[in-house]
């Protein structure tokens, strides 16, 4: 009893320091970051500004560069230890020990607490320039957040709640308090990596504004004007724009449904130019979910340690091997199930990114649906779908009375039974592929007649999907104890009351099962009309599916193609759930 | 209501060593409550099955009254037939099972509810009539099962161990009520059943199959008194009729009965001129115990039962096992000899292959 009270403490425990580490690690890591694209603006502001050594020399002025290196730290404003190195010297603290030569060579990312970047010298004529002439090294402004501070905050609340619920008798009850406390460390971590996000993105807007704003003045000239061309460099590929003005302090702004992160530099009298990039902590939802969940572990794991010491050794056992036997399939489900299901869902609400990779999406809300909606090709080809299903309960048909014929003991039966299934085992394309020659020899092309195509593509299902339709009706009527048959008859029923009064009604589950999956995949056929039609001719075996995939794969709108995937899964849980109002009027059967 | 004539009737499966029934004939007379009665895999439930038309007999006849229906489907021969495990349809309500044979037949709805009803009340089951099987217990299938098969009112009842599934105090009052049912219809049935209980309880006459074969029929109190053979003798009875092999000795000279010995027994028999092994049948209640060397012979005893209205006692005759059953508590030591007292009048005579001698 104690023995499972301490395991659960040092359970809590250890997660809620687990959630603490993580964010810790989280904030240096946008910490380090942020250092780092500060250290790479930088060296892209001493390669602009300065000028080079000789007219055809590939280092810089070593004067020039002294005198910005120093003026740079008395930038009002700039808060970031910076070193300049010229070789291994360096030039801002004289006194401070030279760089290694050899790591001048091989230069690390991270040294000291300090990001390096290389600083390359100036372009020459030959074009064998941009040589390594030293490295630029900057430190993270040291800050404590008010993060930081609800964190602490949190933990202390959470440790409470642990030794308060560990401490009270180790019984049966939920534990809501602790659930809170948990939940509320995993937020506060959550609010220390998103304002740590959030201050690598403003760090790096004000360093780079100064660096512009600096650089704006001190230009090699000859130059009239300023053009953005020339600061463009320090910006680092963010998106330069002239502005009427604005504030100097880094804003967020929604620029066409994306949220950008923007701060405004002076370029010279009168002259603004808004520096806009993407927001760091956009990206941290992510860390929402994962430090909550980390943070949820604690009062699971207390949960589970109160039921492991409720529960006697070998149903312990055996529940633990049951989750380990699921432990894979359910792994499996949330990473190529539920996992896709809940992107699809994100992807449904926002726009086309710039880039397939760019994560950065506009939040469109239910635009996708309503251009989805107002297509008539979408509206044609769920109208094909339909009429494309209307094969399941053909086949169907088929298929049980195929199964009553084979139901029956002997090497024939067994034969014919695995001829059937053939068509089932083989490969669609393969099958598709036999049957489109075989369709195009006779005096009309079936395949490539807007009429027929889709007739012909029934026809075909028809033939594929008998045989393993049959094979679950075997196997249901097998499972029809023959009592009841034989009751039937000695009660005076003909083969045919038989049928329809014991055993199609005792096979109802077999056919609904049937029938549910068999119109599932009727919806999600795609496999023969890509390898036969291409969704032709003239759309006319244009189903939901192959729209989905031109929509997604040929149009590259992923945005339309999941809310268009989103509309045939309640179009399906609607047609499911009418098929089990439908057929499912009784109860289900169980054999007395 | 009719009576039931099996004529020579074989049953060989396919591929089967032995066939199941073989030359069986027998009579059910009408109004009849006749229990066909064997170990399992004796062929009783085929019996049953053939004269319901659910197997085809291999040669032979069956006749329902006068009629030979032996190739005829089930439909047309007007039996019912209840499972052994009941097989109500479980996709209909108790009522709608009921009345399945009656729609089949396009009774007038009126007609067949006044029916359902009917039985329904005589057998308890009016207010159980909208539940599925699976929601009644073993005794209110079983009722529902009889009440399946009642309201068609058959030629011929036919029962497969209807009581085998239920419990032990259940099966003992659903007996008696099947016991008064039958005599309410008057109805002819066949009941098929391994436990020699309900046969001597419930048969009006007993069938005895072993392999197949009939062994006896007749009155419970005719085969319990009479068995016709060794196999007949053992199944009824608890416990068992001790079945003693030996030889008949000495001559009859004066007239004197000769003796018949077996371990230490020695046992006096009228059989004057049979010659060669013999078997002697002497049911325990007709086994007496007595001062060492005063009876028949000694036995050691190795058990002892305590009942309470009777004590169970089995006995080593000298080699030859024996058990006694002596009414009331009887106060005997297990390992000591007692003398052994066997019932001149009850004793049954049968040959070498089991087959009685008078």
């Amino acid at each position: 009893m104690r023995r499972w009270a301490v395991l659960a403490t040092a359970v809590a425990a250890v997660v809620a320091l687990a959630v603490l580490a993580v964010a810790r690690w989280e904030e240096g890591r946008y910490a380090r970051a942020s250092a780092a694209r500060i250290a790479r603006s930088t060296a892209a502001y001493f390669e602009a500004v300065t000028p080079a050594n000789r007219a055809d020399s590939s280092d810089f002025d070593l004067r020039h560069l002294l005198a910005q290196a120093r003026a740079l730290t008395t930038l009002p404003g700039w808060e970031w230890p910076v070193e300049i190195y010229h070789g291994t010297a360096p030039l801002v603290d004289a006194a401070a020990p030279p760089l290694p030569p050899a790591e001048l060579e091989r230069l690390p990312d991270w040294r000291d607490g300090a990001a390096l970047v290389p600083l390359r010298g100036p372009l020459n004529g030959d074009g064998d320039g941009e040589a390594v002439v030293g490295v630029v090294a900057v430190r993270p402004a040291g800050r404590g957040g008010l993060g930081g501070l609800l964190l602490s905050w949190a933990f202390l609340a959470a440790l409470l709640a642990v030794a308060a619920a560990a401490g009270a008798k180790f019984r049966g009850r939920p534990h809501r308090e602790y659930v809170a406390a948990a939940l509320l460390l995993g937020l506060a971590a959550y609010t220390d990596v998103r304002g740590a996000a959030r201050c690598s993105t403003n760090d790096w807007l004000t360093a780079t504004r100064l660096l512009m704003q600096e650089a704006a003045t001190r230009l090699p000239g000859p130059r009239v004007r300023v053009v953005l061309a020339d600061v463009a460099p320090i910006g680092l590929g963010a998106d330069l724009v002239w502005a009427d003005s604005g504030t100097q302090r880094p804003r967020r702004v929604r620029i066409r449904g994306t949220e950008r992160a923007v701060v405004a530099a002076r370029l010279g009298s009168g002259r603004w130019a808004d520096i806009r990039t993407a927001p760091a902590e956009a990206f941290t939802s992510v860390w929402l979910v994962a430090l909550l969940g980390i943070a949820l572990v604690g009062p699971f794991g207390f949960a589970a340690l109160q039921w492991a010491e409720r529960t006697p050794a070998r149903p312990l056992r055996e529940t633990a091997t049951a989750w380990g036997f699921l432990a894979p399939a359910g792994l499996h489900l949330a990473v190529f199930s539920v996992g896709p299901m809940l992107f699809a869902l994100y992807l449904s609400v926002h726009g086309a990114s710039a880039g397939f990779l760019e994560p950065v999406r506009p939040y469109v809300g239910l635009e996708n649906f309503r251009a989805v909606l107002g297509d008539p090709l979408v509206w044609a080809s769920l109208g094909k779908t339909a009429l494309y299903a209307l094969y399941v309960p053909v086949s169907m048909a088929l298929a049980l009375a195929v199964a009553l014929v084979l139901n029956r003991p002997g090497r024939a039966a067994l034969v014919l039974r695995a001829a059937f299934f053939l068509p089932f085992m083989s490969s669609v394309v393969a099958v598709g592929l036999a049957w489109q020659s075989f369709l195009s020899i006779g005096p009309r092309d079936w395949l490539g007649s807007q009429r027929t195509a889709l007739l012909a593509l029934i026809v075909l299902s028809i033939w594929i999907q008998v045989g393993y339709q049959m094979m679950v009706f075997v196997a249901g009527l097998q499972r029809i104890p023959q009592a009841y048959l034989e009751a039937a008859r000695v009660d005076g029923a003909g083969a045919w009351q038989r049928f329809w009064r014991v055993t199609f009604p005792l096979l109802r589950p077999v056919t609904q099962f049937v029938l549910v999956t068999g119109v599932i995949g009727a919806f999600q056929m795609f496999t023969l009309v890509y390898a036969l039609t291409g969704g032709g001719p003239l759309y006319a075996t244009d189903v939901i599916m192959r729209r989905l995939y031109e929509t997604g794969w040929a149009s590259l709108e992923f945005g339309r193609a999941s809310a268009l995937s989103l509309l045939v899964f309640v179009v399906l849980l609607g047609v499911t759930w009418a098929q089990f109002k439908l057929l499912a009027g009784r109860r289900a059967v169980e054999h007395a | 209501m009719a009576s039931v004539t099996l004529r020579g009737l074989t049953l060989a499966f396919d591929g089967a060593a032995q066939a199941a029934l073989r030359d069986l004939t027998l009579e059910v007379r009408d109004g009849e409550l006749l229990v066909l009665l064997g170990p399992s895999g004796c062929g009783k439930t085929t019996v049953l099955r053939c004269i319901a038309g659910l197997e085809d007999p291999t040669a032979g006849d069956v006749l329902i009254g006068e009629r030979v229906v032996t190739s005829l489907p089930p439909a047309q021969r007007d039996v019912a037939m209840v499972f052994q495990n009941y097989a109500l349809y479980p996709h209909l309500t108790v009522s709608e099972n009921i009345a399945f044979a009656l729609e089949l037949r396009g009774m007038p709805a009126a007609e067949i509810a006044r029916r359902v009803t009917s039985a329904a009340g005589r057998l308890g089951l009016a207010d159980l009539l909208e539940r599925r099987p699976a929601e009644l217990s073993g005794g209110q299938r079983q009722r529902a099962a009889l009440a399946r098969a009642m309201v068609r009112e058959p030629s011929v009842f036919l029962l497969d161990e209807p009581l085998s599934n239920v419990d032990a105090n259940l099966r003992i009052e659903l007996r008696a009520e099947l016991v008064a049912l039958h005599r309410a219809l008057r109805a002819t049935m066949v009941y098929v059943t391994h436990d020699q209980g309900e046969a001597m309880t419930m048969g009006q006459r007993i069938a005895v199959l072993h392999e197949g074969r009939l062994l006896q029929v007749g009155t419970p109190a005719e085969v319990y008194q009479r068995p016709a053979d060794v196999f007949v003798a053992r199944s009824l009875g608890t416990p068992a009729m001790n079945i003693l092999a030996g030889r008949a000795r000495g001559t009859a000279e004066s007239g004197d009965d000769r003796m018949f010995e077996s371990g230490s027994l020695h046992i006096p028999i009228a059989l004057p001129t049979y010659e060669g092994e013999l078997q002697i049948g002497v049911r325990p209640e007709h086994v007496g115990v007595c001062a060492v060397d005063q009876g028949a012979g000694n036995g050691d005893i190795l058990i002892v039962e305590l009942l309470g209205n009777e004590t169970v006692v089995h006995l080593n005759a000298g080699g030859q096992p024996l058990v006694a059953r002596l009414p009331g508590l009887v106060d005997v030591q297990v390992g000591t000899r007692v003398g052994l007292k066997l019932d001149r009048r009850h004793l049954h005579l049968f040959d070498a292959s089991g087959v009685r001698i008078q």
